[in-house]
């Protein structure tokens, strides 16, 4: 196996785009990428397209519609899916094509825009779509399982409503600073506070919005393109994860979970952490910028301990003692996080890694974390889907 | 134990998941005797990596288990979910059998403010909404034991 570098990333804006296709918010993000590694779209030796089917297979927003607009050329397509995990797939599968010198350059791609509402249930049969029970007997929209996960937590390690106030304040103040950001503004605890119950403990600022938006990296281990690119960032690992049996989560989709915990909290995403630290070599107490997915501000807490960097029930400590913030030993989402910026799930995982490469190559402006050498990002996908990606300068 | 096939004027919205008996609603599992673990619904299997996958019975879970966690949601579920008018706020909890396995529903018929973690809830047969013929479309839920 090889070294892979990442020599270029780009990344359409995030918000709700109405007027727009997918195609063109993906354009953006592609035409970005490739100026910024310098690459023409004929050195691309495949492309591995993050997709969100929506509607079934006719509806499937695939890598060839973004193929085509640049010109097609032959190479191999793949489209994948994984949940909100799906990018760090894409990423994963150019990587090993690489470092296994199939090819030499590769582009990962996501771009999603998001249904209105709700994703709810495509099918009427449990038996083999194991996501209608919830919509039609139980009426469990995904933050209902994160607020019955958070509820644990107050319980048994004291983490506090002002905690989870904490979480969207503190990313609010970094979204604010980064450009490309859907949400801007600067919430107080208060503010917080007083936004609107949605499943007890909850409140509406402290659950992510779902959001538009595409992100591209290219990766190489050409040596021409790794010396001519601006700060190229290499992959010191990029693995993925799935669920270990005894794992207590009650996960999105199922309504049932082991009483007794034979596995971690959050296993899929447990394991791909450890993947990628066995990978690379490196630990926690190494990573200066940790991109983690906050779907909501339990997660924020519990990602914390879920990836060993802190022990478990001590991540509102670290919360508390601002070891999370800038200047902190660990920098936790400077990009503003999905509070910030609201979830895509085809082009999320993409998103986190090329916010990664931006602090890594000191591109990150008024959000730049000082003497970033070691950054990590973390996905967290329903149904038992994660990835990993820890990168270095 | 006796399990009554048909209660008059009630249908479940979905079948195989619960049991009307004489001891009250049981939740429908499935035990696999040979990893000792036990699933929910009984169709989706979790064998317990290199089992056999031999010996699956079908059973039913206690009346009763504990709560094992809970929230209270404050807005509608959107379709499919489906019940007769408005019934926010509803709270949901994870119930813990003494079988060992949790299983998630409504809680429903308590005073919410009142949940409590480790509290012993009971399953009951919750009215969704009517259909055509009249019949009460029911689901698992979970209420505080009196
Ligand atoms: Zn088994």
């Amino acid at each position: 196996m090889r070294d892979v570098y990442i020599v270029g990333t780009g990344e359409h804006p995030w918000g709700k785009f109405n007027d727009k296709n997918f195609v063109e918010v993906g354009e953006v993000a592609v035409a970005e990428a490739l100026k910024d590694a310098g690459v023409r779209w004929t050195e691309i030796q495949a492309i591995m397209s993050s997709i969100l089917i929506y509607g079934g297979n006719a509806g499937h927003l695939s890598g060839q519609y973004i193929e085509s607009m640049f010109g097609e050329t032959g190479v191999p397509v793949v489209n994948v899916y994984n949940a909100c995990a799906t990018g760090s797939a894409a990423i994963r599968m150019a990587y090993n094509s690489i470092a296994a010198g199939e090819t030499d350059t590769v582009m990962a791609v996501g771009v999603d825009l998001s249904p209105k509402g709700f994703l709810t249930a495509k099918s009427d049969d449990p038996r083999q779509d194991r996501d209608v029970l919830r919509w039609r007997m139980t009426g469990m929209p995904n933050p209902i399982y994160w607020a019955m996960e958070c509820r644990k937590r107050f319980e048994k390690y004291g983490d506090t409503p002002e905690d989870l106030a904490d979480v969207k304040v503190l990313l609010s103040q970094f979204g604010a600073k980064n450009p490309n950001a859907r949400y801007k503004k600067v919430y107080t605890r208060d503010e917080v506070l007083n936004s609107k119950m949605v499943c007890d403990p909850l409140r509406l600022y402290e659950i992510c919005a779902v959001s538009d938006g595409a992100a591209v990296v290219i990766l190489s281990a050409d040596p021409k393109k790794i010396q001519s690119a601006n700060k190229p960032v290499k992959i010191a690992a990029t693995t993925m994860g799935s669920a270990i049996y005894g794992d207590p989560t009650i996960r999105i989709s199922a309504l049932s979970a082991p009483s007794k915990a034979e596995a971690p909290l959050l296993s899929e995403s447990y394991s791909a952490s450890k993947q990628a630290y066995e990978k690379s070599g490196l630990g926690p107490e190494d990573i200066d910028v940790l991109e983690l997915p906050d779907n909501s501000s339990w997660h924020y807490l519990q990602y914390l301990e879920t990836c060993g960097f802190c022990g478990e029930g001590e991540a509102h400590k670290m919360l508390r003692e601002g070891k999370t913030q800038m200047g902190g030993k660990l920098v936790v989402n400077p990009s503003g996080g999905f509070a910030s910026f609201g979830e895509a799930i085809g082009a999320q995982a993409i998103w986190q890694v090329v916010e990664a490469c931006d602090q890594l190559r000191g591109r990150a402006g008024e959000r730049q974390v000082p003497n970033c050498k070691t950054a990590m990002a973390q996905t967290y996908g329903l149904m038992g889907n994660s990835g990993t990606t820890i990168l270095t300068i | 134990m006796q399990v009554i096939d048909k209660v008059e004027g009630k249908v479940p919205r979905l079948p195989d998941l619960f049991s009307w008996t004489d001891e009250g609603v049981r939740i429908r599992s499935a035990k696999c005797h040979d990893c000792d673990t036990y699933f929910f619904p009984e169709y989706h299997a979790q064998h317990r990596p290199d089992c056999p996958r031999e010996n699956v019975e079908k059973v039913l879970l206690a009346n009763k288990g504990k709560l094992a966690t809970f929230t209270i949601q404050h807005y509608m579920c959107p379709p499919p979910f489906k019940t007769t008018g408005d019934i926010t706020p509803y709270g949901l909890g994870l119930v813990e059998f003494p079988e060992g396995i949790s299983v998630a529903g409504l809680i429903m018929e308590t005073d919410l403010d009142s949940l409590k973690i480790g509290q012993e809830v009971e399953t009951f047969d919750y009215v969704l909404y009517k259909d055509e013929d009249g019949n009460d479309v029911v689901t698992w839920a979970f209420r505080a034991v009196k």
